[in-house]
């Protein structure tokens, strides 16, 4: 029930928030409807027992197996603490930005949340895969009144192309509720579906395409630079920061318990390509114009590294990869927050227009260089530890020294692209900016927990490893991938 | 009714289908290629008819009278229609002043 | 107890406004003192025979499946040993900086990035595992770059730091695989497990030589060898306490540091100990003979630097890690010392660094150039100094085991005497070439410097070899940490011994004498590197290695990138899929030209639509 509650939170207010439009109101009340759902996970994270719960249970469309099912485990609860925790934060970027219609703005950004939000505590594939579209929906209309450049040609491709992947996922859990003895869509019952190699050979790509392109990686990430680039501060964070993620929770709920074969089939081929993306992003990002659009690149390169880790179906991958997309999420706030500090006081995003700032700004500067110590996996953050579980994930498998040479090279390119860009805003003489406002309180606020909480897991990660080491042990014991 | 029926009998079922058919294809060619309406409506006219005529036989030499009770309905049916038809009709002419039923391409957004 | 430093470094840092630079300074200072006072405690209290090894384990780290990874501390001679120098030298250039930064505006800083320099070097030595070490690696990698950078104004600089920073990357990849490799193959990272279990390996075992491969590519990187020695050049781009404490005494011997740690493991691969040698040895000649030309009295103690460390890296690919230990030790004092009197000599002249420009100042600033002189004594590996002793334990032990190899070190030797004089001669000695009023430094300055002078004349007591009567104190006292050192012999007749030292020395007398005659008698200046020939000119040039780096690597990269993004991306990726969206797009106009509006089409539709039907419901059925 409690579940229920978590989900219902954030669509009430957000269904207020339209209906009524108080624009004044507005971010506040989204505020303390984000620190409500925060509190309501933190408690279910404290009633959490350690294994796979169900709460709620509803028989909604039998013929198509489709049951209103939501629970989680640990992988699901540590998505619904990530997006509980990461939202407040994006709610509250909301009072440095000054976009028209805040009550619309707020509300189509908990519609987003309670979906998200849905979709990591359904158990049913149906639910599963109703809120997953559900979840873009709102992000499209955002995109399309709030964004920058470009917004239309942008939004629509965004939009065709992830409804695409989602085409194909339909499409595999149509064939796969067919084939299933009680035509029940829900996951548990899934997972029992017999199902010979070659059909989960390219049954593994209909459901993975639609994780492929959200998460993105290459050769499906072309939407991913556009659309940051072009879209509103908020709307970004939510895209890097917590829908990704359901790229990331989606491939563990699908592919590893219902096709382990055909994963296994494609192991090799999804790893070199998420280490190939990850390097080729990091490349790219050096010499990027627009710092949005290198923080872009660098999303794209994480994420390749993180699928790459997840791929690698052992203890430090998973472990690595899922403990990271806690980091990643955490770094993609700060990062694009401080884009779009430096992006208010400098009035441009162009990196060639900025230098110096560190002069004006010496307090931003110094934010600055501790969240890129977490964006180059240095060790005491977060990120470091995700990113050396993953690697050795990644060394133990065949052939995976390979594998995990490409995936730490990504660290010599991480700090030559990033320290780049710290140098080339920060650093520098003056170059006869006006006088800029330094970091504020409202900025501390913001940063300073993120910061903490890299430095904490980075020097703790007891909490999210404990929490997420039962449920990928169990799932690495009952599916095991040949390698 | 034993003459009545062999009498009817004398005609070679096959018969009464072709010409049926062919009333039919008029009745179609017709409606598909004469632009103008009340042309349009008679042959939806030689369309019924042949059918009907078609029932009819058939509940002649099947010696099942629910044919020809269904022909009573057709007809009821097709009144109706040519009704409704005929007040259309009379709407495009006051509406787009002509009976040419290519005049009527307005279904496109 | 490395607490101390950081504690230091976070008040330092969230007060800087408002703290002067005495304040700032002698805080930090005395925080550093602190750890020293807490390091001389341990290392009295330790009993290298009965408890080589102490662990102190504080919490457990990372804790997965099978990883377990406990947030550790080793207390053992070698760290020991490390943890006096870092906090030994670093105090006193804590000390030093205070009356060198005296007068920057961003002095609480500067202590605050000081302070967090010496917690990561201090995690470095005492970690008990690789990932802690690696946790310090890391960390003085950041505050090298942040220390470099010091003076962010200046762009160059800023590029210096960079590079440092990359640079150090690189060599971290090879770390990180190399950890990776040792917890595969051992299952921890462990010092002292992996040191037990090492053991079961053969020699030459294929993992062990690719583990010990990976973490020299990591200790190249730190310590600036062949090819990835560039950034310590440009490094001097920084403050100079920076330079001494960071590339003279601590972060450079990190490298050092861990490959004595695994000596184990390196025992085991004789391969890695080769190319170890061989880099180690072309290091050591190739920024010698660089130093010979430069004009700038950072860089030649810079190159110096390098060359140095290619001469402890040749001692560990001989197996002599304690002798390489040993240099690194006595270096850290000469080394250190002749940073702090050049950034003294600077200090006095406000700011002057070209050589051409000095001159003369020994009877300007006495103790300067009298503590000089010491440090450039002992570099030169004259007895009865410090430097004499750690130097000929490595040409003698190059002579044991590689005639060539120690033929060239002699002749490293060699130059290292001569361009080490040059720099003292044309600094002290003649007439003043500048333009700048040169005056003594203040005490704060001067101490250290005399303190630092004391210890490399008498820090060459700590390993006296048995030819003079001594123990090898040092030898022994780190054979109970790295038992690789049990392995060390120098199996040489002490005729033989006697014979190379006064070989060494000789030399090293000639060519101070030459130097003398050259730069004292004649004042010979050798000019701008456009007027020199041949390979002087190229030498003077650094080789131009800087240049190769740059085409071979940096500019591609660049290019790669920029293409990467025009072509990959814009041509190719995009492309593919906005050609989905153009799909559907397209798709969507011919089927629309279905709706023609035209009524009678649509009854033709119906009617062929039925057709089609019965058509199918014939066949079909």
């Amino acid at each position: 029930m409690q579940v229920l509650i978590l989900l219902l939170i954030p669509f009430v207010t957000a269904l207020l928030l339209a209906v009524f439009r108080p624009n004044a109101a507005a971010k506040t009340i989204a505020l303390v409807s984000t620190f409500l759902t925060l509190g309501v996970a933190l408690w279910l994270w404290k009633g959490f027992g350690g294994i796979e719960a169900t709460y709620f249970d509803h028989v909604w469309i039998a013929e198509w197996g489709l049951n209103f099912k939501l629970g989680f485990d640990g992988t699901g609860l540590l998505m619904v603490i990530l997006t509980a925790v990461i939202f407040p934060f994006i709610i509250a970027t909301g009072y440095k930005q000054d976009l028209r219609q805040p009550a619309l703005v707020n509300a189509l950004l908990l519609f987003s949340q309670s979906f998200m939000l849905g979709v990591f505590t359904a158990q049913n594939a149906f639910l599963f895969y109703i809120f997953y579209e559900l979840s873009v929906v709102p992000i499209f209309f955002l995109l399309l009144y709030w964004g920058g450049e470009g917004r239309r040609m942008i939004t629509m491709r965004f939009f065709i192309y992830t409804l695409l992947g989602g085409l194909a996922l339909l499409f595999g859990i149509a064939y796969l509720v067919v084939h299933e003895p009680t035509h029940s869509a829900d996951f548990t019952a899934l997972a029992n579906v017999a199902l010979d190699g070659n059909t989960q050979t390219w049954l593994f790509w209909a459901l993975f395409l639609a994780f492929a392109i959200k998460l993105p990686i290459f050769p499906f990430h072309s939407w991913q630079p556009e659309t940051y680039t072009m879209a509103p501060l908020q709307g970004t964070m939510v895209l890097s920061a917590v829908m990704l993620k359901m790229g990331i929770y989606g491939t563990l709920k699908f592919i590893f318990p219902i096709v382990p074969e055909g994963a296994a089939f494609w192991q090799n081929t999804v790893i070199w390509l998420s280490v190939i993306g990850a390097i080729y992003a990091g490349i790219i990002a050096f010499r990027q114009k627009d710092f949005k659009r290198l923080v872009a690149y660098s999303s794209l390169s994480h994420v390749g590294i993180l699928t790459a880790g997840l791929f690698a179906w052992n203890t430090y991958g998973i472990s690595g990869s899922l403990y990271q997309t806690f980091a990643h999420a955490v770094l993609m706030m700060a990062m694009f927050y401080i884009v779009g500090a430096v992006q208010q006081r400098s009035g441009t995003s162009e990196i060639s227009a900025m230098g110096g700032l560190k002069l004006k700004t010496p307090r931003l500067a110094a934010l600055f260089l501790l969240v890129l110590g977490n964006a180059i996996a240095l060790p005491l953050t977060q990120s470091f530890i995700g990113e050396w579980l993953m690697f050795n994930g990644l060394w133990q498998l065949d052939g995976g020294a390979w594998m995990a040479f490409g995936a730490v090279s990504t660290i010599v390119l991480g700090a030559i692209y990033m320290l780049y860009v710290y140098q080339r805003i920060m650093l520098g003489p003056d170059k006869g900016h006006p006088d800029m406002q330094d970091a504020d309180t409202t900025d501390h606020l913001f940063l300073v927990p993120l910061i903490a909480i890299t430095l904490i897991l980075g020097i703790y990660p007891a909490p999210i490893l404990d929490l997420v080491n039962g449920p990928v042990q169990l799932m690495i014991n009952a599916f095991p991938i040949l390698h | 009714m034993e003459p009545v029926i062999s009498a009817i009998q004398v005609v070679p079922l096959e018969h009464y289908v072709f010409l049926s058919f062919a009333l039919f294809s008029i009745g179609v060619t017709g409606v598909l290629f004469r632009r103008n309406t009340i042309i349009l409506i008679m042959c939806l006219e030689i369309m019924f008819n042949s059918v009907n005529l078609l029932l009819a036989a058939f509940s002649a030499y099947h010696s099942d009278p629910s044919g020809q009770v269904f022909v009573f309905f057709i007809m009821l049916v097709a009144a109706a229609e040519v009704t409704v038809g005929l007040a259309i009709l009379v709407m495009m002419k006051r509406n787009v002043d002509s009976v040419d039923v290519n005049q009527l391409n307005r279904l496109k957004w | 107890m490395p607490v101390l430093p950081l504690v230091g470094a976070i008040i330092n840092a969230a007060l800087r406004r408002s703290l002067s630079g005495n304040t700032s300074g002698g805080f930090a200072t005395l925080m550093i003192l602190g750890s020293f006072v807490v390091s001389l405690l341990l290392f009295m209290g330790h009993d290298p025979a009965a408890h080589p090894v102490k662990i102190v384990k504080f919490f457990d780290w990372i804790n997965v499946g099978g990883m377990e990874i406990p947030f550790a501390f080793q207390i053992d001679a070698l760290s020991l040993t490390m943890m006096l120098i870092v906090t030994g030298v670093g105090s006193l250039i804590h000390l030093y900086s205070v009356g060198y930064m005296h007068d920057d505006k961003r002095v609480a800083t500067f202590f605050a990035m000081l302070n967090l320099f010496t917690f990561a070097m201090l995690l470095l030595v005492m970690g008990a595992n690789y990932l802690i070490t690696f946790i310090g690696w890391e960390g003085v990698g950041l505050c090298s770059y942040l220390l470099i950078g010091f003076w962010y104004t200046n762009t160059e600089f800023n590029y210096a730091a960079r590079k440092a920073f990359v640079m150090n990357r690189i060599g971290d990849v090879g770390v990180v695989l190399g950890m990776c490799l040792l917890f595969n193959l051992f299952g921890t990272l462990n010092y002292v497990d992996i040191m037990d279990r090492a053991g079961s390996f053969g020699t030459g075992h294929g993992m062990i030589v690719g583990a010990t491969l990976l973490l020299f590519v990591g200790a190249m990187g730190k310590s600036a060898q062949i090819p990835l020695f560039t950034w310590l050049p440009d490094a001097m781009a920084g403050p100079t306490p920076v330079s001494a404490l960071i590339h003279a005494a601590t972060m450079v011997t990190a490298g050092i540091f861990l490959i004595v740690r695994s000596s184990v493991l390196f025992e085991l691969a004789p391969f890695t100990k080769d190319i170890i040698l061989y880099i180690g040895t072309a290091t050591a000649l190739l920024a010698a003979s660089i130093g010979l030309f430069q004009n700038d009295i950072k860089k030649v103690l810079a190159y110096s630097t390098v060359s140095q460390l290619g001469y402890m890296f040749a001692a560990l690919g001989l197996g002599a890690y304690s002798a390489g230990m040993f240099h690194v030790t006595t270096h850290a004092f000469f080394k250190a010392l002749l940073f702090l009197g050049a950034g003294s000599v600077i200090h006095a002249l406000g700011g002057e660094q070209d050589i051409r420009k000095m001159g003369g100042l020994k009877g300007v600033t006495k103790i300067t150039f009298i503590t000089f002189l010491i440090g450039t004594i002992a570099i030169s590996g004259l007895p009865p100094l410090s430097g004499f002793f750690s130097k000929d334990a490595i040409l003698a032990h190059a002579f044991q085991d590689n005639k060539v190899v120690y033929g060239l070190l002699l002749f490293g030797a060699v130059l290292t005497a001569f361009y080490m004089f040059r720099l003292l001669f044309l600094t002290f000695y003649g007439t003043y070439r500048g333009t700048a009023h040169p005056h003594e430094s203040p005490l704060v300055i001067t101490v250290p410097l005399m303190v630092l002078a004391a210890l490399s004349v008498v820090g060459g007591m700590l390993n006296v070899p048995h030819i003079f009567g001594g123990d090898e104190g040092m030898k022994t006292y780190l054979a109970t940490a790295a038992e690789g050192i049990l392995s060390e012999r120098l199996g040489l007749s002490h005729t033989t011994e006697w014979i190379l030292m006064g070989v060494s020395t000789v030399l090293v007398i000639l060519t101070i004498v030459y130097a003398y005659g050259r730069f004292v008698k004649k004042t010979t200046l050798d000019g701008d590197p456009a007027q020199l020939f041949g390979l002087k000119k190229l030498i003077a040039n650094k080789w131009k290695l800087d240049e190769l780096y740059a085409m071979l690597f940096e500019k591609p990269y660049g290019w790669i990138s920029a293409h990467f993004f025009s072509i990959g991306e814009e041509k190719v990726m995009v492309p593919l899929m906005t050609g989905v969206g153009n799909m559907t797009l397209r798709a969507g106009k011919v089927i629309s030209r279905l709706q023609t509006g035209n009524t009678s089409f649509y009854v033709f539709g119906m009617v062929a639509g039925i057709l089609v039907f019965l058509l199918i419901t014939l066949f079909v059925n």
